[in-house]
């Protein structure tokens, strides 16, 4: 088989292939490391490549696989994690020079969970410096890069996990979600994020950014593989203090392809905020192919959403300065400076301010659990732009020229505030050839109806079958 | 501190010095204009009407 289409198969198809012993785990491996090889030099996905124990753990799974020892969908897999997911006996940076020799003693439950589902760990991915940043910049292990357009960025902080997902370097990939850091790099690169319910899949082993926003999650190029992903990584960890211990349900039996019925909500106020008209036609356009499928659309009314970047904003730099502030006072002049500002802007956020955007917060989760029990999801662009120009401080976005950061997650804070499930699935492309994502939002650990939708949709649409020129 | 409706250089200037934040002009000015950016969100935030409302500290989202 052609090593550029082992490349690009979903999980689902290729796990077929692995399990019937047509391809084996040591060419699906092989076939990775020479895409990566080839891509790499553009794209920058990568902090540490496990080149040699990734074939190791690939000649294992034969093995396995060959005694009739198979473990289930991801045997023989390639995975990539965000370099904030602890890995044991493999250095993890969360980003930064700072941590380039740290070696975890233990794999972070994701990891492990993987792992015991015979996944093959291919490396650790390109972020962010620890994760403070939605565009996908790092000085000290360069710059993610979009390939769709390498003078674009990949988004953040994920970026890593969205190119390498994106460009075949991957099967499978994992980011971290606390302002967007999942959807964002998803819609930039083309691919689907799943933001999951807050306390879902475990955040233990993980470097945090904020303790409440924080959300890890799969990145991959279908929902279906996102639900395969899900299967393995959800469920009760009592590691995490936040860890929801809720039944787990098998994610691919939402695969239904059928919308009728589904209630589906457009927020007026996503439409009426800086968003670029291209977007704003690829994402009414996927509405309305939904609603052709059978499901009901309306217009809703979310106001808080114009009050979700302050709360969103004041929550997360109270916590991330609060987490990181020995290391500021320590080692601040090694961060990446954007990075160190936001860290000490944070510091000048009072204990009033912070339990006021708490209770703020509150509000905003009653308000869209309200809105969420008159339709079953809210859909709307996952981001108002394509993906910027790497280090540009400022888009256009429909006549109005804003903030990167702020434009960025101006649509996926909301859902970090109120910790519900959000996907961002592939809608369309620019006319200069970018990605634009579709995010659909649903009721706290509903992920089977996010699922759902956006598998319809996929389905329905050739978008995800494209493939970036590289 | 962001409690703060409005926020001066001199006032910034002196919060920085307690909280040990230092640097070039330049990146103290860049600073300065990110803090002024916090309090606007401050500001936006003491705007919503939160009478009767707790925190919502121990978040877990709950099932519809």
């Amino acid at each position: 088989m052609d090593t550029l289409e082992i490349c690009y198969m979903s999980a689902g198809d290729l796990s077929k292939l692995v399990q019937n012993k047509e391809v084996s785990p040591v060419e699906v491996i092989d076939a990775h490391l020479s895409r990566i090889q080839a891509t790499e030099p553009v794209l920058n996905s990568f902090i540490t490549l496990l080149a040699d124990e990734s074939r190791s753990a690939a000649r294992q799974a034969e093995k396995d696989i060959q005694a009739g020892r198979y473990k289930g969908p991801l045997h023989g897999i390639p995975v990539g994690l965000k370099d904030l997911y602890n890995t044991g006996g493999v250095r993890t940076t969360s980003g930064s020079k700072i941590f380039d020799n740290f070696i975890p003693a233990e794999d972070c439950t994701v990891a492990a969970r993987f792992q015991q589902a015979g996944a093959i760990l291919l490396g650790k991915l390109n972020m962010h410096q620890f994760a403070y940043g939605p565009t996908g910049e790092n000085p000290d292990y360069g710059h993610m890069h979009n390939p769709w357009n390498p003078e674009m960025v990949a988004g953040g902080s994920s970026g890593g996990s969205g190119s390498a997902a994106a460009a075949g370097q991957c099967t499978i990939t994992t980011g971290s979600d606390t302002g967007g850091s999942i959807r964002i790099p998803a819609a930039l690169c083309g691919i689907v994020g799943l933001k999951p319910t807050y306390g879902l899949v475990s955040r233990h082993g993980l470097t945090p950014l904020s303790w409440s926003l924080d959300h890890p999650g799969p990145m991959v190029r279908t929902v279906e593989d996102a639900a395969i992903t899900m299967n393995v990584i959800a469920g009760h960890d009592p590691k995490d203090v936040a860890s929801a211990n809720v039944d787990i349900p098998d994610y691919r039996s939402a695969l239904t392809g059928d919308v009728r019925g589904l209630r589906i909500g457009l927020p007026k106020e996503y439409f009426e905020a800086p968003l670029d008209p291209q977007v704003r036609k690829a994402v009414q356009d996927a509405v309305s192919l939904l609603e052709s499928m059978g499901a009901e659309v309306k217009e809703v009314s979310f106001p808080m959403f114009n009050q979700s970047q302050a709360i969103s904003s004041t929550v997360l730099m109270a916590e991330a300065s609060a987490y990181h502030r020995d290391l500021l006072e320590k080692e601040g002049n090694q961060l990446y400076e954007p990075v160190r500002q936001r860290l000490e802007a944070g510091l000048f956020i009072t204990a009033a301010d912070y339990l006021r955007a708490q209770q703020a917060r509150t509000l905003l989760d009653e308000e869209l659990r309200r809105l969420l029990d008159d339709v079953d999801l809210l859909a709307g662009p996952t981001e108002p732009v394509t993906a910027p120009e790497l280090l540009a401080p400022r888009v256009l976005a429909g006549e109005q020229e804003i903030g990167v950061v702020g434009a960025l997650t101006q649509y996926t804070r909301p859902y970090n505030i109120n910790g519900c499930p959000a996907i961002s699935v592939p809608c369309g492309f620019s006319d200069t050839g970018l990605p634009i994502g579709l995010q659909l939002a649903g009721k706290a650990f509903d992920e089977l109806t996010v699922l759902r939708a956006a598998h319809a949709y996929e389905q329905a649409t050739d978008w995800h079958n494209r493939r970036p020129p590289l | 501190m962001a409690s703060d409706k409005q926020l001066s250089k001199e006032e910034f200037d002196c919060l920085a010095e307690q909280l040990g934040i230092s640097g070039d002009p330049a990146y103290v000015d860049e600073l300065y204009s990110q803090v002024r950016g916090v309090f606007i969100g401050a500001q936006t935030i003491r705007n919503i009407d939160v009478s009767g409302v707790e925190p919502d500290m121990a978040f877990v989202p709950r099932v519809s």
